[in-house]
């Protein structure tokens, strides 16, 4: 076939484009999150909150649960960040929706919305409170 | 009427389901305002997407960003994160009253907190790699030497 015609067939439509781009950025974060340890003298930005407050921020350990999912160890990764479980979670839930560019039903609840940001304000207290107990 | 995606009773006038946020199809659309009268009513209806057919309620559910900015909280920016939060929690509200263009506007303003703390966290990322500049290297030769 003339080879504008093939060009413009390749196009494809937008949206497989930002699939494949998602997927891309995806499957390099993995590999360097499975290659590169966390942690002390890494190069991965460290929790302004953190070195600011020297409390926890809700969402420090993330990065090393991370590594440590990558390599199995999902105990470990727990103990770095058990709420990053329950975001993981909902992810997986709210794929399918995610996908057409929508929000699960359960999302778009009122009651779910506002326990959420109170399991966030709750868990990032509570982690502070058991680490001086 | 009730809606087809969950099945809850909606008002027989109401353009989105106050449950899951989906267009109730077959509704009665809301009146289009008349072009040449003064804007009199708060509720002003949204710019037609290209989705949109001419006098039907909008083709799209309305996304309250709600998972995204709880990793955004997470993973980039803490205070814009919470404050990405609660407008997506101001969505699920909005809709709940039938307050659609209010619920329209939170979810705009959910998904553009979302992105200012995305963008934040990587502009502190992209700082501490300059400025911690010897260590970064350093970082990458012993994690190179670790793995």
């Amino acid at each position: 076939m003339h080879w504008s015609v093939a060009l413009r067939s390749c196009r494809g439509s937008a949206k497989a484009w930002r699939t494949a781009s998602a997927i891309a950025v995806v499957s390099v974060g993995a590999w360097i999150l499975y290659t590169f340890p966390p942690g002390a003298g890494s190069f991965y930005p460290p929790c302004v909150f953190h070195r600011m407050t020297g409390l926890l921020c809700p969402g420090c350990g993330t990065t090393r649960a991370l590594h440590q999912l990558l390599h199995g160890h999902v105990a470990a990764a727990f103990q770095l960040n058990p709420f990053l479980f329950a975001v993981m979670l909902g992810g997986v839930y709210g794929t399918p929706d995610f996908l057409r560019g929508e929000t699960p039903p359960l999302f778009m609840k009122s009651w779910f919305a506002w326990t959420s940001l109170a399991v966030v304000v709750g868990w990032w207290i509570l982690r502070n409170v058991i680490v001086s107990s | 009427m009730n809606c087809l995606n969950c099945g809850t009773s909606n008002l027989d006038n109401a353009s989105i389901c106050v449950n899951c946020g989906r267009p109730l199809t077959g509704a009665a659309p809301p009146p289009p305002p008349p072009p040449s009268a003064p804007q009199q009513a708060s509720y002003t209806p949204p710019p037609p997407s290209r989705f949109d057919t001419p006098g039907h309620p909008p083709a799209q559910q309305i996304p309250n960003y709600l998972w995204q900015s709880i990793v955004v909280t997470l993973c980039c920016c803490l205070p814009l994160g919470i404050v990405a939060i609660i407008f997506a929690a101001q969505v699920n509200d909005k809709l709940r009253s039938g307050d659609v263009a209010g619920a329209m506007a939170a979810s705009k303003n959910a998904k553009m907190w979302c992105l200012i703390a995305f963008g934040l966290g990587l502009l502190v990322f992209i700082i501490y790699a300059l400025v911690g500049g010897a260590a970064f290297m350093q970082g990458i030769r012993e994690g190179m030497a670790n793995s």
